[in-house]
């Protein structure tokens, strides 16, 4: 390493100043991109997304057994050969049924966490640029979400509504011909996506509408408006990307949140319904063994533990590069 | 003071009625029918069905009803649990004292140890103490509840046999209560050691602080004196919010633990789907944040004189 010819040194400098070249395109982006993949934390956490996602995509091919199927003559194994991380009182390999589990959990933390994100986006726009009594109605109604038991109420909510919606939903499938519709599953993930969403999309909106008054404001608004740019041209054009950015940090941060919510709706028993593998329904059948078979509650405690870790460094890691002012670590 | 408080009352009522509202709507168009639950074999008796259905007052009109139910909540009477067969009142009166005590352990050792933790945070900014406690409090930010209590569980009795399998309530003072409210207090832990954090690393840079130090204040009384005081406005207004979500962990937590609170009471009537159980224990969480909130408000007017007048 230490005897570089001067050619080859010039040719380093060269490439180094090439380098330069290619990194000078700078944008806030870019710049928010280069933090990030420079945070050790944040990319940890990245790579346990990933390896979680592979499970959530693939699990079902690799998992070494079916995860719902019954085996009672090996049942409460704990960890061997052949069942990495033993088997439930039911027989079920824990390690097929923790892998599958992925699916759920990163499915549903996908689709309450845009599903809120998107309503709350709409709401807050509309309340900023409603303005009057549209915008006190819109903003009352968060501040009395705020205010709510809002896990409790998210809870009622899949108690109580589960048959109502069953039924409805059959009477859809039933006009429609769609028959995954009555399907338990999908009235599972219609009911979860649905109260979740309805308990944090409250967020997003005072963001948003925070958001648009402040930038309503600024120079290259008015400079757009001067020259004679629609409404719709000034918010999507000009206030949405400009703010994009705590939107993406709001998104990341509440990834964590809904993995949490989900897998605590399903501890609960009124989340995700067996035999549908989730996590949160796992821990809450082996609870009351964890004296005799504490694996087969750590299990999946921990797969889940760790997915919220993974998105919770990674969410820090998107708001410090995002806003390199953030406190979090500078 | 008076009326300030009284103005913060008065905001939540719209809240209360709203709450109320959804919790009797759900109740009345939920799944299932408690009481043919209720009625157990003989559930296929029309005639007594509907004299039951008469004597829980369920024949009436929907708007009947809910008056009836809010005029009853006003007495503090939440009905009869359709499974424990006594009033949910009594259930509920003898559940929220253990919980407000165990929140109360719960939040204690939130400020002392986040704003403890906080304070190191900020001294050693970026240097590894602050990393540490950084990634610990992700770290137990990120176990949910019903993970962290069996692994607690597993750890004290299995492993090391410090405590027999924790049942029932044992006062606010005994080792049962301090662990499960260690349990309930570690998710809220890191929001409290970064405000500390941000706030004590933002009066540290002040000038009033470097005229102490100047002035030769020493270290100790510079930060209790003078950061301290000036940092803890956010931090009392997020342990306030904390006090008040403590409820939603306290599901697990306390039923885990085997303690006699409000959290359980939800548990067991999620469970049961025992309907009166769940909008009472629903409605006295939303009187719980109502009470946290007020409290933050109280506390911060002392803390900052120019929010009492409502400017």
């Amino acid at each position: 390493m230490s005897s570089a010819t001067p050619l080859e040194q010039a040719a380093s400098a060269s490439l180094a100043n090439r380098e330069r070249n290619v990194q000078s395109k700078r944008g806030p982006w870019r710049d928010a991109m280069r933090r990030l993949v420079k945070n050790r934390m944040a990319m940890v956490g990245l790579g346990m997304i990933v390896l979680f996602g592979i499970a959530a995509i693939f699990g079902e091919m690799l998992a070494p057994y079916d995860p719902i199927r019954q085996d009672l003559m090996a049942a409460k194994q704990t960890p061997n050969a052949e069942h990495w991380l033993g088997t439930d009182e039911l027989g079920r390999d824990m390690f097929s049924r923790i892998l599958t589990g992925a699916r759920t959990a990163l499915l549903v933390a996908t689709f309450v966490t845009f599903i809120a994100a998107g309503i709350g986006t709409v709401i807050g726009l509309i309340s900023a640029y409603g303005g009057g009594f549209i915008d006190t109605a819109m903003m009352r109604l968060a501040d009395l979400l705020l205010a709510f038991p809002a896990f409790l109420l998210a809870a009622f909510i899949n108690a109580t509504l589960r048959s109502p919606v069953a039924n409805q939903m059959q009477r859809l499938a039933d006009f429609t011909g769609l028959d995954f519709l009555a399907g338990k599953l999908f009235i599972d993930f219609f009911l979860i996506f649905g109260s979740l969403a309805i308990i944090s999309w409250s967020g997003y909106a005072r963001l948003i509408r925070g958001q648009v008054l402040s930038l309503r404001e600024q120079e290259f608004v008015e400079a757009a408006r001067s020259m004679g740019a629609s409404t719709r041209t000034i918010l999507f054009k000009h206030i949405l990307p400009n703010s994009f950015a705590p939107i993406v940090v709001a998104v990341s941060v509440n990834f964590g949140n809904a993995i949490l919510a989900e897998s605590a709706l399903s501890y609960l028993g009124v989340g995700i319904q067996p035999p549908t593998p989730s996590w949160g329904q796992m821990i809450n059948q082996n609870l009351s063994q964890w004296r005799y078979f504490p694996h087969l509650v750590l299990g999946p405690g921990a797969a889940l533990a760790l997915l919220i870790l993974a998105f919770n460094f990674f969410g820090d890691g998107v708001a410090d590069a995002l806003n390199p002012r953030r406190t979090s670590r500078n | 003071m008076l009326p300030f408080i009284l103005r913060r009352i008065l905001t939540f009522i719209p809240v209360l009625v709203l709450l109320a509202f959804l919790t009797f709507i759900l109740s009345y168009y939920g799944p299932g029918d408690p009481l043919r639950v209720m009625m157990g074999e003989n559930w296929a008796d029309e005639a007594a069905y509907q004299q039951l259905r008469h004597s829980y007052g369920l024949d009436r009109p929907l708007l009947v009803q809910f008056i009836d139910y809010c005029r009853d909540m006003l007495r503090g009477d939440f009905g009869r649990s359709y499974i424990q067969r006594v009033e949910v009142s009594e259930l509920l009166w003898k559940a929220i004292p253990v919980s407000a005590q165990l929140a109360l352990m719960a939040i204690i050792i939130v400020a002392v140890v986040g704003i403890g933790l906080g304070i190191i945070s900020a001294l050693f900014r970026n240097q590894w103490p602050d990393i540490a406690i950084g990634t610990v409090g992700v770290l137990l930010h990120s176990i949910p509840p019903f993970v962290l209590a069996p692994i607690v569980l597993v750890a004290l009795v299995l492993k090391l046999g410090i405590i027999s399998t924790p049942s029932g309530w044992h006062g606010f003072f005994s080792y049962q209560t301090v662990i499960a409210a260690s349990c309930l207090a570690a998710y809220p832990l890191l929001a409290i050691i970064r405000q500390t954090r941000a706030g004590v690393g933002d009066v540290l840079s002040q000038d009033y602080v470097r005229t102490a130090r100047a002035k030769g204040v020493s270290e100790y009384g510079v930060i209790m004196r003078h950061v301290l005081r000036n940092a803890m406005a956010p931090v009392a207004t997020s342990l306030g919010l904390t006090f008040g979500a403590l409820l939603g962990g306290a599901i697990f937590i306390e039923s885990a633990f085997n303690i006699p609170g409000m959290g359980t009471l939800f548990f067991t009537g999620l469970r049961n789907t025992d309907y009166p159980l769940l909008t009472g224990a629903t409605m006295v969480s939303g009187f719980w944040i109502m009470f946290s909130s007020i409290l933050v408000d109280v506390i911060y007017g002392i803390l900052d004189p120019r929010v009492r007048t409502g400017k």
